[in-house]
């Protein structure tokens, strides 16, 4: 493999675990609203958590997609062939779940606002879970109705939804409602059990027909192994306190999977593509990183007062 | 009619295509007010510029909440019903989408996000340099856009590999006059957008004689420089187009030899329904355009005598005069899809051998339920554009004070 090549396969995965890591705290949030967030003022203080990390994250996704068009048109073929109405449907979901994030603060009535985070909650659940498909059609070669794809979507629904509590439990502490924090922190041992036993059992139906198709075995195991034990790690008493890290570490593992086992189609980038495309990205980078890193840190806490979003 | 995949997805992709470029252009057309705006009061610590910046951002955000939804849904469409133009052109035509996924969106996104949550936890020089990232890749975003449109109107720069279009000449690519000129084009016609919403805004609030901080005083003034000099480039960079049209594109015969594309022209020649919307939409754009080139130069005329302050017969119709840029602007993108029919990618790719093979169901399916989404979330999206001008200032997303709402009250605490 070529420099050009490895670097931009490379992009293509950094921007995909990237998506999966930082999206996954405000769709898991999203997905856990309705348990977390009781009243309106604290499902306002659920969107205002969510709001500024949104736009921020949905746009790893958005490099994703162009990054496979323009350098990897053949993978991008076979996803597409392959996945078509699931990918249609992560659209749509996406569309209703953002839709409602921009639209909620804008009309001051309680059932323009319960419509919108009824949206946002919808929309989340719709993501996870279609992900969860995504996940599962790359690494059996298309979608088959087995039972390790149900079970390969529920471990990725679960671990959007652990995100999301890790995330809450963090970014919701406040005075007026530290119980929206509370209750997102005790979630997020329940979730890694039910992950964990959804990876263990996943595992087992893998072996089973309608199955994975891997180009490696080795890489798998190893990764499924790392996940099973960021998830007990998250299972014990501890668990509330490391959920931050472990749950980033097991929410990267399905797209880490994807990369290094899925068989999938590919070819090296062409040396005029890869050129332009890289000498072009290579001085945005900097930009892109300053942004990503400013606005995180800037909003490590949400705002109090209300802001556009919530 | 409705079960052929084909017309579905084209019918598809123009309603997005029309519904996104209707708010892209707003925002290319008000970031550049904003941004001066901004400076003018971080320099001077100008209160009421900075209560103009805080209205008019208000209505750049509204508006580019579906600018992004529809550029979502935009970009995703073209990959999951054009896998045909992906797997021939993916090295060439995707190449710039991926950059602006990359170095514009992902960078304009971030730092919007900045700018948002940003005014009261940054220094005013920190906030303003992110409206400046923003407006800038906003630009930016539009070019790669155009690059990518202008490669399908005159594919260049590239060699055929196997059936698959290598780049060679990124270059060529760049520097495409179908690029170039577009891009000019669509840049002085959102000026104009942007120049006319700030227009109608102000006459509205001017007639009321309802302007405190002197924000529609300022801005029907900017908007009368504006429209006395951008239509000329937008017709400039218009007209210089045309000569584009027909001519054959430098890389023809690489893919298909002049009998097979003269067969190809011939076996297609359009229909009554194409040729009738290529028509119509000319029609639109150049009566919409004559009507703009004087509105500029006439308000030039009033402006001396305090027209532009007073005069309630001559500020009333201005209000109204925001739909003529937007249908203008429509309908000159349907004119320049639809002239380059029957081809995708001309001289290359037809538009049937660059739709993805689909089921009529998912077809009908995934048409009706973007086409509805999408018409509920731009009505939606009208509407509240419409309510916060009329509320002005005071009453916007990003004003400075809000009433708490008696909803959201916080809990009652005991005070003994």
């Amino acid at each position: 493999m070529d420099v050009l090549s490895f670097a931009s396969t490379a992009l293509l995965a950094l921007f995909v675990v990237g998506y999966l890591v930082l999206a996954g705290s405000d769709i898991g949030l999203g997905m856990l609203m309705p348990h977390v967030a009781r009243g309106p003022a604290q499902r306002r203080r659920v969107v205002s958590a969510i709001a500024p990390y949104f736009l921020a994250s949905e746009v790893w996704l958005v490099a994703a997609v162009g990054v496979l068009a323009g350098l990897f048109p053949l993978l991008e073929h076979h996803v597409v062939a392959e996945l078509r109405p699931v990918l249609a449907a992560m659209l749509a979901a996406w569309l209703v779940r953002d839709a409602g994030l921009w639209l909620r603060a804008r009309v001051a009535g309680p059932r323009w606002r319960l419509g919108c985070d009824a949206a946002i909650v919808a929309g989340s659940w719709t993501v996870a879970a279609t992900w969860g498909l995504t996940v599962a059609g790359m690494l059996t070669g298309g979608l088959t109705a087995s039972a390790f794809t149900v079970l390969c979507t529920a471990v990725v629904m679960a671990l959007f939804a652990l995100r999301g509590a890790a995330f809450g439990a963090e970014r919701l502490v406040g005075p007026a409602d530290a119980e929206s924090a509370d209750v997102a922190a005790r979630v997020t041992r329940p979730l890694s059990r039910a992950a964990l036993g959804a990876t263990v059992l996943a595992a087992a139906a893998a072996l089973l027909p309608g199955g994975p198709e891997l180009s490696s075995a080795a890489p798998a195991v190893i990764l499924a192994v790392v996940l099973a034990g960021a998830l007990a790690a998250t299972s014990g008493l501890v668990g509330p306190m490391l959920s931050r890290h472990t749950s980033a570490l097991a929410i990267a593992v399905p797209g880490l999977l994807v990369a290094v086992a899925a068989q999938l189609p590919w070819a090296p980038v062409p040396a005029g593509t890869g050129v332009f495309v890289w000498v072009t990205l290579l001085p945005a980078i900097p930009v892109m990183l300053i942004g990503q890193v400013w606005l995180y840190r800037m909003t490590r806490r949400p705002a109090v007062e209300a802001t556009f979003f919530a | 009619m409705l079960e052929d995949p084909l017309l579905l997805a084209r019918l598809q992709f123009a309603l997005t295509a029309a519904t996104h470029y209707m708010f892209v252009a707003l925002t290319l057309g008000l970031a550049p007010y904003i941004l001066t705006t901004q400076f003018l009061a971080a320099l001077r610590g100008d209160r009421s510029r900075m209560t103009a910046v805080r209205f008019w951002g208000g209505l750049y955000l509204v508006n580019y909440g579906m600018g992004i939804l529809s550029g979502l849904v935009m970009e995703l469409q073209l990959a999951l019903n054009w896998s045909g133009l992906h797997e021939m052109f993916g090295y060439t035509f995707a190449a710039p989408l991926a950059l602006e996924t990359m170095t514009a969106f992902f960078v304009e996104s971030t730092f919007l996000g900045l700018w948002i949550f940003g005014w009261d936890r940054m220094g005013r020089w920190a906030h303003l340099a992110c409206f400046a990232v923003v407006t800038a890749t906003a630009y930016a975003s539009a070019w790669w856009v155009l690059v990518s449109n202008g490669f399908l109107r005159n594919p260049t720069g590239f060699e055929m590999v196997d059936g698959v279009a290598h780049l060679t000449d990124p270059v060529a690519l760049m520097t495409n006059p179908a690029a170039t000129m577009a891009f000019g084009h669509v840049v002085s016609g959102a000026m104009t957008v942007g120049a006319l919403v700030v227009a109608a805004t102000s006459a509205y609030h001017l007639v009321r004689r309802d302007d405190p901080h002197g924000i529609f005083r300022r801005g029907i003034r900017y908007a009368a420089i504006v429209m006395a000099v951008m239509p000329m480039f937008v017709v400039t960079f218009g007209g210089v187009q045309f000569g584009l049209f027909g001519e054959a594109p430098p890389t023809s015969g690489l893919t298909y030899t002049a009998e097979e594309i003269a067969a190809i022209e011939a076996a297609s020649p359009g229909g009554p329904l194409l040729n009738g919307v290529n028509a119509t939409a000319d029609g639109v754009m150049m009566s919409m355009w004559a009507v703009l080139f004087f509105l500029g130069p006439v308000m030039l005329l009033v402006w001396p005598f305090g027209g532009l302050d007073r005069w309630r017969w001559f500020l009333a119709p201005l209000v109204v005069t925001p739909f003529a840029p937007y249908l203008a602007s429509v309908g000159g993108w349907v004119f320049r899809e639809t002239n380059r029919q029957p081809w995708t990618v001309v001289h290359h790719l037809t538009t049937a051998d660059a739709v993805t093979p689909m089921t009529p169901v998912a077809a009908v399916a995934s048409f009706a339920f973007f086409t509805v989404a999408f018409a509920v979330l731009a009505a939606v999206t009208y509407w509240l554009l419409v309510r916060y001008a009329r509320r002005g200032p005071g009453g916007g997303p990003l004003a400075e004070r809000r009433e708490e709402e008696p909803a959201e009250l916080a809990d009652p605490v005991h005070t003994f």
